[in-house]
């Protein structure tokens, strides 16, 4: 039979019959980083992501960040652009906070990341609860549909709940790790107060992806087992739990993005509900072989992912590359609930046409079953 | 009897008010304060950076150890008459040129502090020529960089070839860590050393110095 490669990566997920190993590859890490140093390989000047994957043979990941918008009552955002920087405040009645964020496209990131948090001390907490309560999320898909047009039958718009489950918003975008864990220790029913009210503003969202096509939200990601381990069981299981069980009761699978250290949050992923485990990012970069996430995991979860992406630098030979690609194929043996893709980007310095080299091993070696 | 092992209890659990409180008693006791840093908080903090290289503590056990340690050093210094005689080394720390993230840094630092090293951080994106001058302004003995993006990693590899140009590569111990540096990149670069986690930094450290 002759699959899609989205047709045959959800087929996986959904553990469907398939021909061979799915492969959905990301590239926007050196595909930003490429285009706006003006230093694309001559062939693909002008091309979109997409359209080289198409050419080297793999299954596309597009990513899109959210299909709503994020609106607010009764106070005032304003935004000042200082580039890279920008600085979010949002002025409320009962006092003011303010984000700052970098964002620098060109040296491979699709997002922004914080560098200075809105909590600061205890005064931040009625303001921080006041812009919770006044949050409003609306449906806004249009992008969205115009990624889903563009990648077709190529891949997966990759979409879902943003980056963050409700605690780990609090943790990572509105107190950074190392406020949070001591405001955790500190004042724990105040942090466990904002918790209650992103656990409302996300049922929105989820909500909003219940009724939308997108086929396996993504529901959060970017763990680290030394951050987030002491929190995982009491914050983060329930929660997706909870969102897996509607997004699944409205015909929908769910996925996080693991590409972090994984290692002691193994044991409590089964209790999630979560059915895909994408970005999988083993040995090198990680403590963990895939042949051991794949004996803990068993068939139950769908892993994406398998090549560390620094397996795709010059650092690493041809010949080193192939011999990893092919060991991975005989761990993931008959290579079931797996599709092949990079823990978690192509490298602004790797090389393409690896990712041509992932496919043609995949039609020499990964017919499915695969017999080692 | 001065009871170290107390403070160093009350480090390991993260109990900022009680680590004072010992301290302080100590201190009333007539213990010498560079005593007190050395069997008390240095002591308690290698035994937090042990339990997290080997799976037992995390961030936050981290943090609050940290927390602990830099109040009670709050109260002692004032009364360290000198303080290089007790620190380990002195070592100079940043994320590299393109990078703001800071967490993996902010751990390292924690651990060092903790266990008696000076630590000079750089900060986040810190450029090549920002960590030789640092070098031939503080003298450390380790120079330490994170990168948490494949993108910037070169930076760090741009740095140690900056530090041989300058002629003073000789001059420091290099240490590179971060999700994505490997032993492997460690040794094509040229570091003196790698570091798997945020708790193998102070037998890292201590190891290439030779205290």
């Amino acid at each position: 039979m002759l699959m899609s490669h989205k047709a045959r990566i959800l087929a996986t997920a959904r553990k469907q019959a398939i021909d061979k190993l799915p492969f959905g590859a990301r590239i926007d890490v050196w595909y930003n980083y490429h285009s706006s140093h003006g230093t694309l390989p001559e062939k693909y000047k002008d091309w979109n992501m997409v359209e080289i994957l198409r050419d080297q043979g793999a299954g596309a990941q597009i990513r899109h960040m959210r299909i709503w918008k994020i609106e607010y009552d009764n106070l005032e955002v304003v935004i000042q652009e200082d580039p890279p920087y920008q600085i979010t405040e949002w002025r409320t009645p009962v006092g003011s906070v303010r984000l700052k964020t970098v964002f620098r496209p060109e040296e491979g990131p699709w997002v922004a990341y914080e560098v200075d948090y809105p909590f600061k001390s205890r005064e931040d907490y009625p303001v921080i609860e006041y812009i919770f309560e006044n949050t409003r999320i609306v449906p806004d898909l249009s992008e969205y549909y115009r990624k889903e047009k563009m990648v077709g039958e190529d891949g997966m718009v990759m979409t879902g709940m943003d980056f963050y489950s409700p605690m780990q918003q609090i943790m990572r975008y509105w107190f950074g790790y190392e406020r949070f864990f001591y405001e955790l220790y500190d004042h724990l029913a105040q942090v466990e107060r904002l918790y209650e009210l992103q656990k409302e503003i996300a049922k929105k969202k989820l909500q909003i992806l219940g009724k939308s096509p997108v086929e396996i939200p993504m529901l959060c990601g970017n763990w680290s087992d030394e951050i987030h381990t002491p929190v995982f069981a009491k914050y983060f299981v329930p929660w997706l739990r909870e969102a897996s069980d509607y997004l699944h009761s409205k015909g929908k699978l769910t996925q996080v993005h693991a590409d972090g250290e994984m290692k002691r949050l193994i044991p409590f992923f089964l209790e999630t509900g979560v059915d895909v485990a994408e970005a999988w990012t083993p040995v090198p970069m990680t403590s963990v072989t895939t042949g051991e996430l794949r004996k803990a995991w068993g068939d139950k979860v769908t892993i994406w992912g398998g090549i560390p992406a620094v397996l795709f630098e010059p650092q690493y030979s041809d010949e080193e590359f192939d011999a990893y690609v092919i060991n991975l194929f005989k761990e993931i043996a008959p290579g079931y609930n797996f599709i092949i893709g990079m823990g978690d980007n192509l490298p602004f310095d790797g090389r393409i046409e690896r990712v041509g080299r992932v496919a043609e091993l995949i039609d020499k070696y990964g017919s499915v079953p695969i017999e080692v | 009897m001065i009871d170290y092992l107390a403070i160093q209890l009350a480090i390991i659990n993260g109990d900022d008010t009680r680590t004072v409180k010992l301290v302080e008693g100590a201190l009333e006791q007539n213990a010498k304060p560079a005593d007190i840093v050395a069997s008390g908080l240095q002591a308690g903090m290698i035994i937090v950076g042990d339990k997290f290289s080997s799976g037992e503590f995390f961030l936050p056990e981290i943090l609050l150890a940290a927390r602990a340690v830099t109040r009670a050093l709050d109260v002692l210094r004032p009364q360290l008459s000198d303080w290089d005689a007790i620190t380990r080394g002195r070592v100079v720390i940043g994320t590299v040129a393109g990078d703001i993230h800071d967490i993996g840094k902010n751990l390292v630092s924690m651990f060092l502090e903790g266990a008696g090293f000076e630590v000079i951080d750089l900060g986040t994106d810190v450029s090549a020529e920002q960590f030789v001058a640092a070098v031939k302004e503080h003298s450390p003995d380790i120079v330490g960089m994170s990168a948490l993006l494949t993108t910037t990693m070169p930076s760090m590899e741009a740095t140690i070839r900056a530090l041989e140009s300058a002629g003073i590569r000789h001059q420091v111990k290099v240490v590179v860590g971060g999700a994505p540096v490997t032993q492997h990149f460690a040794d094509r670069i040229g570091a003196d050393g790698y570091g798997a986690d945020g708790g193998a930094a102070i037998e890292l450290c201590r190891r290439l110095i030779g205290k």
